[in-house]
């Protein structure tokens, strides 16, 4: 009973304690952050509003299924979409009642739909050839309603929408991730070795030169056919295939520079030369960026089986020059710190230096160039998928859908909604990146 | 000033040539055969036909991979394994060769893969005199279909099968004919039988004979420059003099950029009439952005935190995160179709269709006037937004700036004070800004191009994605690297101009 009164009391305490007008003088960076973005509304809501369109791109398969929830047939009681959901993650459950039964003609003891009941490629012959969610649709009851009408087939745009929302999540996700890891590593090589600290010798780089042609031809030539057929089992077995190749590829360059290090030392070769780590790196970059990014990726795509996946893995692959940027940008300033001092002369190996101490400490900024990348890489896949390149013909996207609003320009329905799912995603992920952006700046620390 | 726009001008060299390095192995790894795509399967016909047709279609594709030049070794030195021969590209056919490597790399001895090759080869000549009747009909067609398969595997249990259905064929159907001018009994796959003979042989000794270590150990083969990636990039046409010869080609540095697939027309053409639409697009674009969007950024700034500030950073918001193709759809649904009534603006295109050949200029101007509204609209309203902000923003910052302050405390009129000393300084950030729009302008008018229809870069590089037209794809695709180049270029002069404390040349 008195537990409200305790509570109150704490909170007394903790307020005497730390009066709030008194901001501690010892706060951490972290802490600083947070309240400085707490202080932006709109971030905070974009904040909330991305957690919530992740979720539905997270249980998009519980909320629009032509598969019921739940149901009970001849006495047995199944839950198609949680088998469908964990095997689609690889596990496996035991029967399929699919393969039985049509799923909406079926005579279930009793049955629960998914909220949208249907699927994003299932076709309503009923009610086919663009029915208006404002208009007469032929279904039984509003339970079946076409909430965001359908398309020529039938197929449910509501449905579609929620699907779309899963695969711009996935995009978003996927070409971040590996944007940032090329971009991070990119930029910290840069950032940190700069044009001069990287001192090498002739040797070095003459079997570093040798031993390319050679790491290439056992990394991947020798497995090209292992590669080609890997793409046509599976982008996974593919990525697989490559990532052996990848390890094989450095195995031998770091074989060729121990071998490089014997060689100086049993000869006593002198002279060092600097390694322009700095001037590569931006080189490239520059070169990157000079090539239009949608034409780029429109090529590549063109010559490859469509794949949402490689769509995914080819935007990751472009557009990390931001990133590289940025962590280049805090790299310059975080190596001439004391503590990276101390670390070196603690006698932390490079590698040590630059990934326990120089990156985890230059990274906040990166965080901005990830969020505004997020909002790209969706706008960059809708458009494509808008333009019909690169997209399997059964997978729904926002892009997609709202490339048919070109084919009838009566179906008003689909030019409003995804558009503006894609609006909305778009706006939130800038808000985010400017509410980050004005948090992480250190000039407004009070 | 001069000397670092040349220098600068030389940095493009290697950028580029990374650039058609890069578009020059996307051109290596798309899939089909180039030169049946540029035949447009005329090939299909002549494979059931004689032998005159046959050798007819067998000498048109040769002729044109030399005129697509794929009759050359790919690059100027080659990284395969020890067992790949350096001719194989000898063997035109893409399918065939392909098929070969797939064999040395299972086999790895190619002195026994050529003969059989070559033996297959001679079988599927040895075929054209036999006169197809209803005696020959099906035994020629497994022959035929087997001989085809042959080229085309390397699995050792299809081949064996093939070999077994093809030698049956060739025994067991009765095909002793008479002649019918010499009136002797002739047996035409007897002929036949001792080269098939030859291959089956051959085959048994590649598979008795492999040498597979040779595939595990590298090779490197310098070619030289006569090569695909060197005649499609220089041209092996000689310089400064004419040549008469068609079938030398002038190269891409030449303006030479090979012929369009679907029609072989010259890609130079179809650059030609598109690139002016897009830069003149992109120009008319970008010059009203500027010009609209320095001078808003410099108004909101003057009245910071007015409503008028607040509500119009609002809108700016909303309209930089408008996706562009969106907001083109929405204005294509409804602004251009009688269905809602709001039929204001024509739909597709630079021109109407039924513009009369001898309309006066005012009449082509108020006809692809009324075309461009739309799309000019559709281009400027996200960059406008996007420098109105920065202006804003950089304009804000020049205005705490103590000299600003001094400028007003020595009694100046405020139109100095913003006009001449804040103004030029707040310039800076938005001209460096110039660089990194002009890629984001060049995808954009893809954007643009293809939804309202407007024949220029942007389009021809979606159709040629669309038909897999490679040779028009990578020259858009270089072309508009050159362009982005030349944007920032632009860019960096300007900013000299702007700033006069930068100075791109060293002083000493």
């Amino acid at each position: 009973m008195d537990t409200p009164n305790e509570n109150i009391n704490q909170d007394l305490e903790v307020v005497v304690k730390n009066p709030v007008t008194k901001i501690p003088e010892n706060q951490s960076y972290g802490a600083i952050v947070k309240r400085q973005f707490n202080k932006n509304r709109p971030a905070v809501w974009a904040l909330r509003m991305i957690v919530f369109i992740a979720t539905i791109g997270l249980f998009a398969d519980f909320l629009a299924n032509e598969k019921p929830l739940m149901c009970k047939y001849e006495g047995k009681t199944f839950f198609p979409v949680v088998r469908e959901y964990i095997v689609g993650l690889g596990g496996s459950w035991p029967t399929e009642l699919g393969n039985i039964v049509d799923w909406k003609t079926a005579k279930y003891d009793y049955v629960i739909w998914a909220p949208i009941p249907y699927g994003q490629s299932e076709m309503d012959y009923m009610n086919a050839n663009y029915v208006s969610p404002t208009g007469e649709q032929n279904v039984e009851s509003r339970r079946w309603w076409h909430w965001l009408g359908t398309d020529e087939v039938g197929r449910d745009v509501m449905s579609g929408m929620i699907h779309g929302t899963r695969i711009a999540m996935m995009v978003g996700v996927v070409s971040m991730s590996i944007a940032s890891v090329i971009g991070i590593f990119m930029g910290a090589m840069a950032g940190y070795f700069g044009d001069e600290k990287i001192k090498t010798s002739w040797v070095n780089i003459f079997l570093f030169l040798a031993s390319v042609p050679i790491a290439f031809f056992y990394g991947f030539q020798v497995r090209s056919y292992a590669i080609g057929d890997g793409f046509q089992n599976s982008l996974f077995s593919a990525l697989f295939q490559i990532l052996i190749g990848i390890v094989i590829f450095a195995a031998i360059l770091i074989a060729g520079q121990y071998l490089a290090k014997f060689i100086t030392r049993i000869f006593k070769i002198k002279g060092e030369t600097n390694v322009p780590v700095d001037i590569l790196v931006s080189r490239f970059i520059e070169i990157l960026i000079s090539v239009p990014g949608l034409l780029l990726i429109m090529s590549i795509v063109a010559i490859a089986k469509p794949s949402i996946m490689l769509v995914m893995v080819i935007i990751g692959a472009t557009s990390w020059t931001g990133i590289a940027r940025f962590t280049r940008g805090e790299l310059l300033r975080v190596r001439n710190l004391e503590y990276i001092e101390a670390a070196q002369s603690l006698g932390y190996s490079e590698w040590r230096t630059i990934f326990r101490h120089a990156i985890p400490n230059s990274l906040s900024p990166v965080l901005i160039a990830i969020a505004f990348g997020v909002a790209g890489a969706i706008l960059t896949e809708s458009f494509l998928s808008f333009l019909g390149i690169g997209v399997e013909a059964e997978v729904a996207t926002w892009g997609k859908l709202l490339s048919l609003a070109r084919k009838n320009f009566g179906a008003w329905w689909l030019a409003l909604a995804p558009g503006f799912a894609i609006f909305i995603t778009v706006t939130v992920y800038n808000l985010m990146g400017e509410g980050l952006t004005d948090a992480l700046d250190p000039r407004l620390k009070q | 000033m001069f000397k670092y726009i040349l220098t600068r001008i030389l940095y493009f060299i290697p950028t580029l040539l990374i650039i058609t390095l890069l578009t020059f192995l996307l051109s290596q790894a798309a899939p089909g055969d180039p030169v049946e795509t540029r035949l447009q399967g005329g090939m299909q016909g002549a494979q059931g036909g004689g032998m005159s047709e046959k050798q007819a279609g067998e000498k048109a594709y040769i002729e044109m991979s030399k005129k697509l030049g794929l009759d050359l070794p790919a690059f100027y030195f080659s990284l395969t394994s020890q067992a790949e021969p350096t001719e194989l590209y000898k063997i035109y056919r893409k399918k065939e060769r392909e098929n070969l490597e797939r064999l040395i790399n299972r086999y790895g001895n190619w002195d026994y893969i050529n003969p059989y090759y070559l033996s297959i080869k001679k079988l599927e000549v040895s075929l054209f005199p036999i006169p197809r009747d209803t005696n020959t009909y099906n035994g020629l067609k497994v022959l035929k279909e087997g001989i085809n398969s042959l080229l085309n595997n390397y699995d050792d249990n299809k081949l064996t099968i093939d070999l077994a259905n093809m030698e049956a064929a060739i025994n067991t159907i009765s095909t002793i004919r008479i002649d019918s001018v010499t009136q002797i009994e002739k047996n035409y796959f007897a002929e036949v039988l001792p080269i098939f003979n030859e291959v089956k042989a051959n085959y048994a000794a590649i598979k008795a004979n492999p040498s597979k270590w040779k595939t595990k150990l590298p090779a490197i083969n310098w070619i030289g420059i006569g090569n695909q990636y060197h005649v499609w990039l220089c041209g092996n046409r000689p310089w400064f003099k004419s040549s008469e010869d068609p079938s030398l080609r002038g190269g891409f540095i030449r303006g030479d950029f090979g012929e369009s697939y679907l029609d072989g027309r010259p890609v130079s053409s179809i650059i030609k009439d598109a690139l002016p639409i897009t830069m003149g697009l992109n120009v008319v674009s970008v010059t009203i952005a500027y010009l609209m969007s320095v001078w808003l950024g410099v108004y909101l700034s003057k009245r910071k935190d007015s409503k008028v500030d607040r509500v119009l950073s609002i809108i700016l918001f909303i309209l930089y995160s408008l996706p562009g193709f969106w907001v083109a759809t929405m204005a294509i649904v409804y602004l251009t179709t009688n269905e809602y009534g709001l039929d204001w603006f024509p739909t597709y295109g630079l021109f109407s269709n039924d513009l009369a050949d001898d309309a006066t200029f005012w009449e082509v101007l108020k006809d692809g006037g009324a075309h461009i509204i739309l799309p000019i609209f559709v281009m400027t309203y996200g960059s406008f937004t996007y420098i109105t902000r920065q202006m804003r923003g950089s304009m804000l910052a020049v205005l705490k700036q103590d000299y600003i302050r001094t400028a007003v405390a020595k009694g100046l009129p405020d139109k100095v004070v913003t006009w001449k000393h804040a103004f030029r300084n707040s310039l800076i950030p938005v001209i460096t800004m110039f660089a990194s729009l002009f890629p984001a302008m060049i995808s954009g008018s893809v954007v643009i191009e293809v939804i309202f229809s407007i024949p220029g870069m942007g389009r021809v590089g979606y159709e040629a994605v669309l038909a897999r037209n490679y040779p028009v794809l990578f020259t858009v695709l270089i072309f508009s690297a050159v362009l982005t180049m030349i944007g920032i270029l632009i860019a960096d002069v300007l900013y000299s101009v702007a700033d006069p404390r930068i100075s791109f040349t060293k002083k000493k």
